[in-house]
């Protein structure tokens, strides 16, 4: 087991260092940079105030010494000067994880709490109608993306209530309920979306384990319904849900963009657009190697899960 | 009897003149108090730093921090050299045929760290703002550098005295002082400093930025204007999604929208919704124009730049993108929204404001007379900016132009890359706006039609045309100089130097117990907040 770790980390580590150089490289090849941005608000272009520019933030520099400097400055836990905002990088980035990550999970949560038991419900009562009303729920959350659901979501709220959530981040310490409800909306929209597809995923590996002799021994052998199916069937239907899940979690850390946007929440996924848009190196640099430390740590954390569900997995 | 009679008719009228007149003066007593919360489209691009920006998402949170020398009376709506008011110059007197203007300073006024304001700060400004030699600070990006070109030298006599000293005649500099892009900046604190914070001298005290969120304020209580600001706070809420701004306006979340932004189907809907919102046209003093790159065939050809100029219906652009959202004029924006625009009759003259058949004839002629035609289609690349409002109004005159023979490709360029490229000339005809921090000739004329200005994209360049810019600015006399302006603007048509389409109006959208904000006819202008406040 720790051997199996540490191997998976050893690669985490090639990842992320594969991920820095092409998301450095990837920032210098996309056209334009922060000093042309600069320009650009102020409606004018002058080549040598550019220059004196680009000296100042160390943009003149050859890129390998640039993209060094950035591995130095991780290594230390420095993460360099935001370009546009003039201070450090950290500062920027710190409360904005907290949002993203807190908005994710309880998406997930909801997408749990809605997918797996309407999964297993649909599974249980195949072709029937309230099966065929979840498949139709189910698909509906596929089609519908996030950022729709939310903006009707809001219009609805705006329209009917003459209310909207609140447009700047509540601390729960500050207002707790003004605070859940700033997350749960935005959670229901991204959480629906995610469920529909637990839902099918559970749905369909029930299905399959269903057929399975065991199952067919349990109910011969008279044991309650309720027993055969989560005890039994589910148990060994989840492993795929909870691959989902991981998969789901890792996408929401960095694909709550719209949604963070149009609930206003100033998450990681919004300000890395503006970040790129401003090409505000150091930000987006540091920003996307968070989400893929993220990405990768909660694909071990399923790994290592699968062994807790299913004990004929071996870690070697 | 008759007497008795018009001592009830006297009676009746004042009775009505009371109810009209007395009623609305009582309720319109200013309270002090509360907070608003303010629409901010976007982070701050480079923080309160006012002299390193051209753009209102700079300019519109950060003037309740600052002051200027003088500025356009916030309760008049449209600004002109006549409602100028003193703001830290208590008073200003002309000198030597309008060549020396003099300013006398409030005292007693402090910035917001404590330190006394005087005659320095203001030197200091200006003298970075038009890089003297002696300058003592420099300025990262410097847009407005040209403003104040015509200025020789900044003497302080004492502490409450400022000297401009003018290379020649030039009254409408007060109009370039009294815009929002014109704050004192604190001699004591570095330029650099005003990315990240402010120390101004302005109505309300910058409690908080929070990156990507909001921008707060509280009120100055060391303000040199005594009772003012009425509100505790400001706050302005970043909201970067266009239809969570309006829902949130709607909601009454926010209380005033950003300026510029409120579209006139926006505001119908707005007002379906919420009937109790007052909504004020005003004009945003922004324009649609073509550019045309005059040192490149086939834009060098006069005949051709006509030609495009007249294919274009200005009114049919308005109804179909901006659903009725805007007027026409030309180099200036147009009365009643502004001072110095043509008149409807002048504009009927011009190419392209015409009857849309006759001028769609008019610009086949020219093009035949320029060698082309059906046969021989003329094929060029329309760029214009990767922003929807942009990539609409240019959709539109290809479409236009398509009709008189010239087939255009649309290319979008990244914003990163728009100006750098207008800049370079690398282009051969563009769909562009045009924002002006003052409803002014002189800001315009120079910035966007000089030879030379960085700011000229089409790189037209006409002497006599130059000699005219220089003589209306000289023009102690505004009924002259608006005659000579009116005859620019025509020259400018006539030379289809940059053809204007439209001017934009905003639909401007508060709610009712939002008092004394009053939108003026420039987006850059009227956000100091002074005399705001909340009847709630």
């Amino acid at each position: 087991m720790k051997s199996y770790v540490a191997q998976r980390l050893g690669i985490a580590v090639l990842t992320l260092v594969g991920m820095s150089i092409v998301i450095f490289a990837l920032l210098r090849l996309a056209p334009g940079d922060i000093v042309d941005i600069l320009f650009s608000t102020a409606g004018y272009v002058n080549e040598s105030e550019k220059q004196a520019i680009l000296k100042e933030l160390g943009m003149d520099r050859p890129y390998w010494i640039q993209y060094l400097d950035w591995i130095r400055q991780i290594l230390t836990g420095d993460l360099g000067k935001s370009y546009r905002y003039d201070i450090p990088a950290w500062d920027v980035i710190r409360p904005l994880v907290p949002v993203t990550i807190e908005l994710a999970v309880l998406s997930i949560i909801v997408a749990v709490v809605l997918g797996v038991p309407t999964g297993v419900i649909s599974a249980v009562r195949q072709d029937s109608t309230l099966d065929y009303v979840l498949r139709v729920l189910s698909l509906a959350g596929l089609s519908m993306p996030s950022f729709w659901l939310g903006m009707v979501i809001i219009l609805g709220m705006v329209s009917w209530l003459g209310w909207i959530p609140p447009l700047t981040y509540v601390k729960p310490t500050d207002n707790f309920k003004a605070h859940a409800i700033q997350f749960m909306l935005p959670a229901l929209a991204v959480g629906y979306r995610s469920s529909a597809l637990i839902m099918r995923i559970t749905r369909s590996s029930l299905l399959e384990v269903m057929r399975e002799d065991y199952i067919r021994t349990a109910w011969a052998k008279g044991q309650a319904g309720r027993v055969v199916i989560w005890r039994h069937a589910l148990k060994n239907a989840i492993l795929p849900v909870v691959t989902v899940i991981g998969i789901e979690f890792a996408f929401l850390i960095g694909g709550l963009v719209v949604t963070e946007t149009v609930f206003n929440l100033p998450g990681v996924a919004r300000f890395l657009v503006q970040a790129i848009l401003w090409r505000d190196y150091p930000i987006v640099q540091n920003l996307v190697m968070f989400i893929a430390i993220v990405v990768i740590l909660s694909n071990l954390f399923v790994d290592m899960l699968y062994g807790v569900l299913d004990p004929r997995v071996r870690y070697g | 009897m008759s007497r008795m009679r018009a001592s009830i008719s006297l009676a009746i009228v004042s009775l009505v003149l009371v109810v009209a007149l007395g009623t609305p003066a009582i309720s319109q007593t200013p309270k002090s108090g509360g907070t608003l919360n303010v629409t901010q489209r976007e982070d701050l691009p480079q923080g309160f730093a006012i002299h390193e920006t051209q753009t209102s998402s700079t300019v519109w949170p950060s003037m309740p921090c600052f002051n200027n020398l003088v500025i356009y009376d916030p309760a008049k709506k449209v600004e002109s050299l006549d409602t100028i008011v003193g703001e830290l110059a208590e008073k200003w007197s002309w000198q030597e045929n309008y060549r020396n203007l003099v300013f006398f300073l409030r005292k007693g006024v402090k910035w917001h760290d404590g330190q006394p304001f005087t005659s320095k700060d203001v030197k200091y400004t200006f003298d970075m703002i038009r890089e003297a030699p002696d300058a003592p600070a420099k300025l990262r990006i410097n847009p407005r550098k040209d403003w104040y070109a015509n200025v020789d030298k900044i003497e302080t006599p004492d502490a409450n005295t400022v000297v401009f000293h003018l290379k020649r005649p030039q009254p409408s500099i007060l109009m370039m002082l009294a815009s929002g892009y014109s704050p004192i900046y604190a001699a004591h604190v570095p330029p650099a400093n005003y990315r990240t914070s402010c120390v101004g001298t302005g109505p309300f005290k910058l409690k908080e930025w929070r990156k990507g969120e909001f921008v707060e304020y509280v009120k100055n209580p060391d303000y040199f204007v005594k009772g003012r600001p009425y509100l505790d706070g400001l706050k302005y809420v970043i909201i970067v999604e266009r239809g969570t701004r309006t829902a949130a306006l709607q909601s009454g979340a926010v209380d005033i929208p950003f300026p510029g932004e409120t579209s006139k189907t926006q505001s119908e809907q707005l007002k379906k919704a919420v009937p109790q919102l007052v909504v004020t046209p005003v004009s945003e003093n922004v324009n649609n124009n073509i550019i045309m790159n005059i040192k490149k065939p086939p834009f060098d050809n006069l005949k051709v730049r006509l030609a495009v100029s007249h294919a274009i219906d200005r009114r049919a652009l308005i109804q179909a993108v901006y659903q009725g959202g805007g007027v026409v004029g030309a180099a200036m924006a147009p009365k009643p929204h502004a001072f110095w625009g043509l008149g409807e009759k002048e504009l009927e003259a011009l190419p392209g404001y015409g009857k849309a058949a006759d001028e769609k004839a008019k610009a086949k002629k020219l093009m035949a007379e320029a060698g082309y035609g059906p046969d021989k289609p003329l094929k060029v690349e329309m760029v214009t900016r990767a922003i929807p409002v942009y990539v609409d109004m240019a959709s539109f005159v290809i479409n236009e132009l398509k009709q008189i023979g010239i087939e255009s490709t649309l290319k979008q360029i990244e914003t990163a890359q728009w100006h750098a490229m207008a800049v370079r000339g690398e282009y051969q005809i563009g769909a562009n706006l045009t924002g002006l921090g003052a409803d002014d000739p002189d800001g315009n004329f120079y910035e966007n039609y000089a030879c030379g200005s960085p700011r000229n994209y089409t790189h037209y360049c006409n002497e006599q045309v130059q000699k005219m810019f220089d003589q209306q600015s000289q023009e102690v006399d505004q009924k002259k100089r608006l005659q000579q302006v009116y005859a620019i603007q025509k020259k400018l048509e006539d030379d289809a130097a940059r053809p204007i389409l439209s001017w934009r109006i905003d639909y401007f959208t508060l709610w009712p117990h939002v008092k004394g904000l009053i939108a003026q006819n420039n987006v850059y202008n009227f956000g100091r907040m002074q005399e705001v406040w909340r009847d709630k």
